[in-house]
């Protein structure tokens, strides 16, 4: 056999293969029913060898970076790759099966070329109701059983034809059929796209071509990656800090993060953070692992492809039975929450040495928004869910942007007008929050508000956080501002705040507002250059109060202008 | 405004392509297929006058009577230029109240996934000049709050408070119902007459509040100063006693009226791309190489996309300004503005004749994407240009010749162009001129490699099967060394390279692209509802053409349909049934005619669920007579008989200068083979045959360029 590697055909099949999946996120997005699968893309899609190794992903959400890769191999595995025949697609939700949480639903298909086993293609994607005890499998609960239907391991699809006696028994524990059953077609459409493309490749390169140049990629990822890591600077890094409340009590969510970089490598560890709860905070051990590999991707070379030669340098360690890493039955519907808190401190830990690569404290939070009831309409069942976006933290030369996904999550924003078209619902705001930011040398960015009112019955789920202390600042920047949650009633006056973790049933005419956090500042606010206080002055981002009370910037409201001899003064005590 | 029946019937079209640095004319007699071309400087302080330069400069020369023209076409970047560099016209948005920061925040999602130090793009609008109205359209169009003259006429206060040219206005859902729109747009136009108004139920009428609003804000800033050009334009014409039918190339590949392009300027956006995709096409098509990658390489920018069975890809997820999207691997970002209209998918890169090389804080050598542009373009111009750029680092290597280039009307200053790369390039790095010459050549060609590969490797295309097709004036002198680094064997290279984009403007048909919004499910559907709108889209179709009344007939009217199963986002564009009859059969023809689709595209059909009428669209087509291209008469194999002389070249292989043979392209022959190492040289364009390379030349006169390996 040739050992030869040719440059232009490593390319070639490396972005082949990396094509292929993105085929599926294509497929799937273009074909999915639910506002979450189809607008706001919140799935993945990957290819497996058969050696089990994520050998190409297409990213839309990193959030499931590491966990999508420890989940698919543990299915198969535990399915048993020996009863797994061509045409069969094996369905999995099962967190204590290697997954996350229930709505995160995994489907693979083995891809065969001429009776070889050349690998698995697998999608995930995050439907918007899987039953449970709140539409949209959102609320708080004490046990997983509450959370929604728990699909172990099923084959779905057998010799080409969906098995309509499983199909038929998941979609009755599920709220939105419609949404639910147009969803699960699309993944099996995806993962056709995927076979298809993967055996293409085969067709053209030849089988031996084709596991040669996997065997390049995943070694030419390790490679690289090694150098990387081996540039990083040693030392141990710590931070901690909380979850608001874990959904039934006040009790905050302490969670602890260690980084050690040594000559061995990057290791993580969250020993001391809380034991699990009878609460939705807990994360399992694949949520753990993908903040940890988010976290080290971001200190890579940015063109560094992401596979199994990437994945082996995450090394994670977070003791059982801790909110990190849970145990049968934890509720872990808000595991993402504490995952993406995680990813906060570790850049917290970690800006001591990296001051120039991590941000400030983002909103940190998945910040969902779900809904569902009967659509009096058609009588169906609907569901709906979003998260909204927060500010992002400052960086060491630049303010955090406005309004934006933090960390693993990237999902758009629903069209206001798609969500009206579909749901009883008025969206009647969605705005910057002005005075939001963290101040710093660098401002953090402004969260967001959106306002949904509602012309029909319904009963709705904030699942969320960051009540209770907002994001961290940085060197001197400070906290970004409280999320705020609140209900007003139909035709009253008052506004009631809410917990950031909860259901209830609303009425014609009730309005749920969200006020989401913004991000921390970088830097002393008293340093921040008197022409970008101005500006956001201006733009109406922050008030003439603010400008002078948090950055010392007196602004002559008549003139639009900086009146400097104040500023001076005000500036003067730093 | 037409032809001149009267006069002999000898009748000429011309295209004028204006790129950053050079404007390019195109004549061709349409009963002959004869071609004559042109080139004169672009005129970037006021575009029009390189375009009437260039068009009389042909006349003048072919002593051609200016009303036997009867069309001029023209492709330009004034659109996509003003964007791009922040020069659009200063622009108001009005939306509804609540919705002021829909701009700002935009889809909520980073451009990048793993950058923390991640920037979104600046706001189209700033903050301070988005204002709101107290209205509301609810979902099914009805009016739930209604647009009050206080409310009005407050925002009208507002806007008179500042001073901008245009105002967008996107209420929600207007696409249902554009009442309140238009009656703000008619309220503003009244109080405020000089301010250029986009409504977005006009602009684009679709769903998607952000996506249409966008749309309206990119035409709405754009407008004045399309409508400023398009006069200018237009008033030159008549000086010049030119009395055809003017049209601008879109985005889309098609051409549209002056009048339309003034009222939807956001269809021009990638204007000059465009022509240079659609005629890379047409030579491919003619030669039957179906497939291929066009590589458009000018002054300022090299444009690079891919054309699968003679179509280049068109793409309506497109966002202007955005940095070059990296296919594969570039899920789940996004950057720049989108605008739903129609574009030819293309990869732009800053890298052209003009981009200049200079040495970073790192003390490497890097190139672009600052560019010299036309004014005061490269060193060796001798216009004022103090920085070595691309084509200067060309001519030391002797690449190019000082006396001939654009047919001997620029005369280039060999010695100042040394200067210029001893003194910022050669000296600072410690090496001869002629070494940092190359170096600059081969930085500048390793970036448009990386273009190659975006628009094929990436996509999964495997460039070898392609066959690539060098134009541009600065094109042919790079194209065979990017074929060779990313192992395609066989290049093209049109007739007139530096014009062939002007070209492109000839081959093309008129195309209107017009759409409107339904929703309606398939289970609740009425077929008068359908029949209705679609004769409201052909009325509309038809009032596009009314200054041509007469050649209505000659028109295609092409219906298709956005459906998706009920639940989907996203559509498939279905062309409808023959529509003459809407009934129940035209219907099923056409539910039938999704499913199959969906099963073909998607892997799979769901019969029992209802299906979504969301869009119907209407492309309008007019078919203009294309012009014959005419054959070489000769044939010899010696090129012996079109030699022009030897120069010396730097190939880079040995660290010094190669004794070089260069051939006149005018005067070759079909089937004439040319042995690299060898250049090519006519009036436009310079192409440059690496060693191990041969050029044959076709019946058309095209160059053929064949890897020896």
């Amino acid at each position: 056999m040739d050992n030869e590697i040719n440059p232009i055909r490593f390319e070639v099949i490396k972005n082949a293969l990396i094509q292929a999946t993105e085929e599926m996120a294509i497929t799937l997005r273009r074909s999915a029913y639910s506002t979450n699968v189809k607008t706001r893309q919140d799935f993945s899609c990957a290819f497996f060898d058969n050696k089990l190794r994520c050998i190409s992903q297409a990213f839309t959400q990193p959030i499931h970076l590491g966990s999508f890769v420890k989940h698919v191999p543990e299915i198969i595995i535990k399915y048993d790759p020996e009863n797994i025949n061509q045409g069969d697609m094996i369905l999995s939700n099962d967190p204590y099966g290697g997954g996350v949480h229930l709505n995160d639903i995994t489907l693979i298909s083995p891809v065969y070329h001429s009776k070889i086993l050349l690998g698995y293609v697998a999608c995930l994607a995050h439907h918007v109701d899987v039953g449970g005890g709140a539409p949209a499998s959102v609320g708080s609960f004490q046990e997983i059983f509450q959370e929604g239907v728990i699909i172990p391991r099923v084959k779905i699809v057998e010799n080409g034809k969906i098995v309509n006696d499983i199909f038929n028994l998941l979609l009755a524990q599920i709220r939105s059929k419609h949404e639910t059953s147009g969803d699960l077609r699309a993944q099996i459409g995806s993962n056709l796209t995927g076979s298809k493309r993967i055996v293409e490749i085969v067709q053209k390169y030849g089988l031996n071509e084709f596991f040669k140049y996997i065997d390049e990629i995943i070694e030419y990822t390790d490679r690289r990656t090694k150098k990387e890591v081996m540039k990083l600077p040693k030392g141990n890094y710590f931070a901690e800090g909380f979850i608001d409340n874990d959904g039934f009590t006040d009790k905050k969510v302490n969670l602890k993060i260690n980084i050690k970089i040594d000559d061995n490598g990057v290791f993580f560890n969250t020993d001391g953070s809380d034991l699990q709860r009878r609460a939705p905070v807990n994360s399992t051990y694949a949520q753990t692992f993908s903040a940890c590999a988010y976290a080290l991707r971001t200190l890579m070379d940015r063109d560094l492809p992401v596979n199994d030669g990437f994945y082996r340098y995450v090394n994670v360690h977070a003791p059982e039975g801790t909110v990190t890493n849970c145990k049968h039955p934890s509720p872990v519907v808000g595991g993402w929450e504490t995952h993406v808190r995680l990813n906060d401190l570790i850049y917290l830990a970690l800006s001591r040495s990296f001051p120039d690569i991590v941000c400030a404290g983002t909103k940190s939070m998945q910040c969902h928004s779900g809904f569902g009831g009967i659509n009096f309409q058609t009588g169906e069942y609907y569901c709906f869910l979003e998260t909204l976006a927060g500010g992002y933290g400052a960086r060491y030369n630049s303010d955090g942007p406005d309004a934006v996904q933090a960390h693993g999550q990237n999902t758009e924003n629903a069209p206001i007008e798609e969500t009206e078209i579909n749901y009883p619902v008025q969206i009647t705001r969605y705005e910057l929050v002005p005075n939001s930011e963290g101040p710093g040398k660098f401002r953090g960015g402004l969260g967001l508000r959106r306002d949904y009112m509602f012309t029909g019955e319904t009963t709705f789920t904030i699942l969320a956080d960051r009540d209770k202390e907002g994001p961290h600042g940085l060197f001197g920047g400070e906290k970004g501002s409280l999320s705020i949650y609140t209900l007003q009633r139909y035709n009253q006056k008052t506004r009631i705040n809410l917990s950031s973790k909860i259901t209830l049933q609303l009425e014609f005419g009730d309005t749920i507002s969200y006020m989401t956090s913004g991000g921390g500042g970088y830097g002393n606010p008293f340093k921040r250059n008197p022409q970008k206080v101005l500006e956001d002055y201006l733009q109406g981002k922050i008030s003439y109060e603010r400008a002078r009370d948090k950055y010392g910037v007196e602004i002559d409201i008549n003139k639009k202008k900086i009146n400097h001899i104040k500023t001076k003064i005000l500036r003067k005590n730093i | 405004m037409k032809q001149n029946k009267n006069k002999s019937d000898t009748k000429f079209r011309i295209g004028v392509d204006i790129g950053g640095t050079f404007t390019d004319a195109t004549l061709v007699n349409s009963k002959t297929g004869e071609i004559f071309t042109s080139k004169v400087i672009s005129t970037p302080s006021d575009p029009s006058v390189g375009f009437i330069n260039a068009l009389k400069k042909l006349l003048d020369d072919k002593h051609i009577d200016p009303d036997k023209l009867d069309y001029v076409f023209h492709a330009t970047t004034v659109a996509t230029n003003a964007i791009i560099e922040g020069k659009t016209a200063s622009t108001a948005f009005v939306t509804t109240k609540g919705f002021r920061d829909m701009l700002e925040i935009a889809r909520q999602i980073r451009p990048s996934l793993y950058d923390l130090q991640f920037e979104k793009p600046p706001p189209l609008i700033p903050r301070q000049l988005c204002f709101e109205v107290e209205e509301r359209v609810n979902a099914k169009g009805e009016i739930i709050k209604i647009l009050d003259d206080k409310s009005i006429n407050k925002v009208i206060n507002s806007l008179a408070k500042t001073n901008i040219d245009a105002v967008a206005i996107c209420l929600l859902h207007s696409y249902r119902n554009p009442k309140h729109e238009k009656q703000l747009g008619r309220a503003i136009k009244s109080k405020l007459p000089n301010l250029t108004i986009s409504i977005s139920s006009e602009v684009v009428s679709e769903f998607r509040e952000y996506l249409r609003a966008s749309t309206t804000v990119i035409n709405s800033s754009i407008s004045p100063i399309v409508n400023t050009y398009i006069k200018s334009i237009k008033r030159k014409l008549i000086d010049n006693k030119v009395n055809a039918e003017l049209f601008v190339m879109q985005s889309s590949g098609g051409v549209y009226s002056a009048e339309a392009a003034v009222k939807s300027p956001v269809h021009m956006v990638e204007s000059g791309p465009a022509a240079g995709a659609v005629a890379s096409a047409v030579f491919g098509g003619i030669l039957g190489y179906p497939n291929l990658i066009s590589f458009d390489m000018g002054g300022t920018t090299a444009k690079v996309t891919l054309i699968r069975d003679s179509k280049p890809s068109i793409t309506k997820d497109y966002s202007v300004g955005s940095s070059a999207k990296t296919g594969a691997g570039a899920f789940g970002g996004s950057s720049g503005y989108p605008i739903r209209t129609p574009v030819i998918d293309l990869v732009e890169i800053g890298a052209g004749g003009g981009s200049i090389a200079w040495i970073d804080s790192g003390g490497a050598l890097r190139v672009g994407p600052e560019s010299s542009g036309a004014d005061p373009g490269p060193v060796c111009y001798g216009l004022g240009g103090k920085f070595p750029t691309i084509t200067d680092a060309n001519l030391i290597l002797g690449r190019l010749d000082p006396n001939y280039f654009a047919n001997g009307e620029i005369k280039l200053n060999f010695k100042e162009a040394e200067d210029s790369i001893y003194k910022y390039c050669a000296k600072p790095l410690g090496i001869s001129t002629e070494r940092a010459a190359y170096g600059i050549i081969e930085i500048a060609n390793n970036a448009m490699v990386n273009a190659l590969r975006i628009v094929s490797i990436q996509r999964g295309h495997d460039p070898r099967e392609f066959v690539l097709v060098g134009f541009g004036g600065a094109g042919p002198a790079h194209v065979a060394s990017l074929a060779e680094q990313v192992g395609i064997p066989k290049v093209l290279i049109p007739n007139s390279p530096g014009t062939a984009s002007a070209l492109g403007l000839l081959v093309t048909d008129v195309r209107m692209d017009l759409s409107k919004t339904l929703i309606i499910r398939s289970d609740q559907i009425e077929l008068s509802v359908i029949k209705n709108e679609l004769k409201s889209l052909e009325n509309q179709g038809k009032s596009l053409y009314s200054s041509i009344a007469s050649n209505i007939r000659d028109l295609i009217f092409e219906y298709s349909v956005d459906m998706r199963y009920w639940g989907q986002s996203f559509e498939l564009n279905i062309s409808a049934p023959e529509t003459s009859k809407i009934d129940t059969n035209w219907l099923n023809e056409l539910l039938e005619s999704f499913h199959k689709t969906h099963e073909i595209s998607y892997g799979f059909r769901v019969d029992n669920d209802p299906i979504e009428i969301v869009n119907l669209r209407l492309t309008t087509i007019r078919k203009i007579s294309q012009p014959k291209i005419k054959k070489l008469l000769k044939q010899k194999t010696d090129p012996s008989y079109a030699l022009k002389g030897v120069r010396a070249v730097y190939f880079g292989s040995n660290n010094e200068k190669d004794q070089t043979p260069v051939y006149n392209r005018k005067k070759l022959s079909s089937k004439t083979i040319i042995n690299g190492p060898a250049i090519i040289e006519e009036p436009d364009s310079t192409t440059i045959i690496p060693p191990k390379w041969n050029a044959n030349v076709d019946d058309f006169g095209n160059l053929i360029l064949e890897n020896l390996y």
